[in-house]
């Protein structure tokens, strides 16, 4: 477990980093809540932006591997790629699952309006693993950091928009509605509607179930080793 | 002085291949608006005003906030950099080619805002009001971001934390304005959502003379004016302080 207590260390000591793991989710925790439209306090409704933004720059440490040619000598040791791997995910997904703790135990105790709680804490917790694997996916794309960060940025913003985290789903004409389905951010917000609103079990686990199957894809993706 | 000048072409060149900024604040933005018009279609606020022209031109104004980072990376590149050792041999006034990158630099961000408005008014019938004056405003955007930015690069050691600073500057902006959700109501919040911010001034300045409220217009041109002035000491003399 060499890696994986590295892979925490080396998440902590970036300045920005602990920003983004420990201040944004408290922060979360105080926003209002509207009165309309999003169900849920604003901190929660765009916790999974926050999410996914922690998830990139977690797994920009993986594409400093890369480049720095890391991997390369990872390649010669007597270590598996596979083990590489899941050694650095599962510590990110440690944090990325304390800070869902965090925000929705916080939340509880500053007496947010979160409906149910641990429904809501399953749903950030899948939607972790999807933004990891998305974020693990997109990392193998480039090989400079800022720019995938950057480039990243703007995705973000689109598909929060496009999935209905910005505005209602409701609102975009019909095209757009249906093709909201392919963001996993889509998912998210039908996940935060029912936790708001309640509804059938069986909806639940689809949209748990869709937020895996894409873990699973992007999984795929992000896990071919590249050695450049 | 004609060696500075020499440059203008290259540096141009350097700003017009900087793919990444193109994408950030020309390409996120269009898709933005076209996505925005789309959805909204012909809806109004209370006030009457299309919601259509209230997102388009706080959107562009938005993006304005974040066009002093390409002085910034430019300024770090050139004169904080190993580069800097070259661009010290080279002869020329050091001073003018600063300035020449600043203004250059401030004039492409001013030009991408410029396509956003075209593009709306042209494509969505976006209402600017006077299209002259938009332009004005987004210069004045332009001009103090930039000189926001160096006053970051120059204040701070680490050109990262400036980067950092200059992200808070922008996203602070808009977040104070109440624009992603409401600011509690106290005169600190009521003071950075309005007189206090960039962004709300610009706006106003805009909204105002649409509406004839010359007052109000001036008001907030003159606000705007006033902090570009002192800003742009206060970077003169932390610059003079690094540089010398």
């Amino acid at each position: 477990m060499t890696i994986f207590q590295f892979a925490l260390k080396r998440s902590f000591r970036n300045k920005t980093n602990l920003l983004f793991l420990t201040l944004f989710p408290v922060g979360a925790i105080f926003l209002p809540a509207s009165e309309i439209w999003p169900f849920l306090p604003f901190g929660y409704h765009y916790f999974g932006v926050l999410i996914l933004f922690v998830s990139i720059r977690l797994a920009s440490i993986m594409l400093e591997d890369r480049v720095k040619g890391v991997v390369k000598r990872l390649a010669v040791a007597p270590i598996s790629h596979l083990h590489y791997l899941w050694q650095n995910l599962l510590a990110y997904m440690v944090i990325l699952l304390f800070q869902c703790a965090l925000a929705v135990g916080g939340g509880v105790l500053y007496g947010q309006e979160l409906y149910s709680p641990f429904a809501l804490f399953c749903l950030f917790v899948t939607f972790s693993l999807t933004s990891l694997a998305l974020a693990l996916a997109w990392i193998s794309l480039f090989r400079n950091k800022e720019t995938s960060f950057l480039v990243f940025m703007s995705i973000v913003v689109l598909i929060a928009l496009l999935g209905g985290l910005i505005m209602p789903i409701e609102m975009m004409p019909a095209v757009f509605e249906r093709l909201a389905v392919i963001f996993p951010t889509y998912w998210l917000s039908s996940g935060m509607k029912w936790v708001a609103l309640g509804g059938q079990t069986t909806d639940i686990l689809l949209i748990h179930g869709m937020l895996l199957l894409y873990t699973v894809c992007f999984l795929i993706i992000g896990s071919i080793r590249k050695i450049a | 002085m004609t060696n500075v000048l020499s440059t203008l072409r290259f540096t141009t060149l350097r700003l017009i291949r900087n793919w990444i900024v193109l994408l950030l604040l020309l390409g996120i933005p269009i898709v933005l608006i076209t996505f925005f018009a789309i959805i909204l279609g012909d809806s109004k606020t209370e006030a009457g005003m299309p919601y259509i022209q209230e997102s388009t031109t706080l959107m562009v104004l938005a993006f304005q906030l974040f066009g002093g980072s390409i002085v910034m990376s430019y300024i770090h590149e050139d004169f904080f950099t190993e580069r800097r050792f070259r661009i010290q041999s080279l002869p020329f006034s050091q001073t003018l080619y600063a300035f020449s990158i600043s203004v250059l630099g401030t004039l492409f961000s001013i030009f991408l805002g410029g396509i956003l408005v075209f593009y709306s008014f042209w494509v969505f019938n976006v209402e600017w009001g006077n299209i002259g004056w938009a332009v004005f405003v987004i210069a004045l955007m332009a001009l103090l971001s930039s000189i926001v930015c160096l006053i970051f690069t120059f204040a701070v050691k680490q050109f990262k934390v400036a980067e950092r600073l200059s992200e808070v500057y922008g996203i602070g902006a808009i977040v104070l304005a109440g624009l992603f959700f409401p600011m509690p109501e106290n005169a600190f919040f009521e003071f950075m959502g309005s007189y206090g911010n960039p962004l709300t001034l610009a706006s106003a300045a805009i909204f105002e003379y649409q509406a004839g409220n010359v007052a109000e217009v001036w008001l907030n041109v003159s606000i705007l004016l006033g902090a570009i002035i002192v800003a742009f000491f206060v970077m003169l003399a932390l610059g003079r302080r690094r540089m010398g």
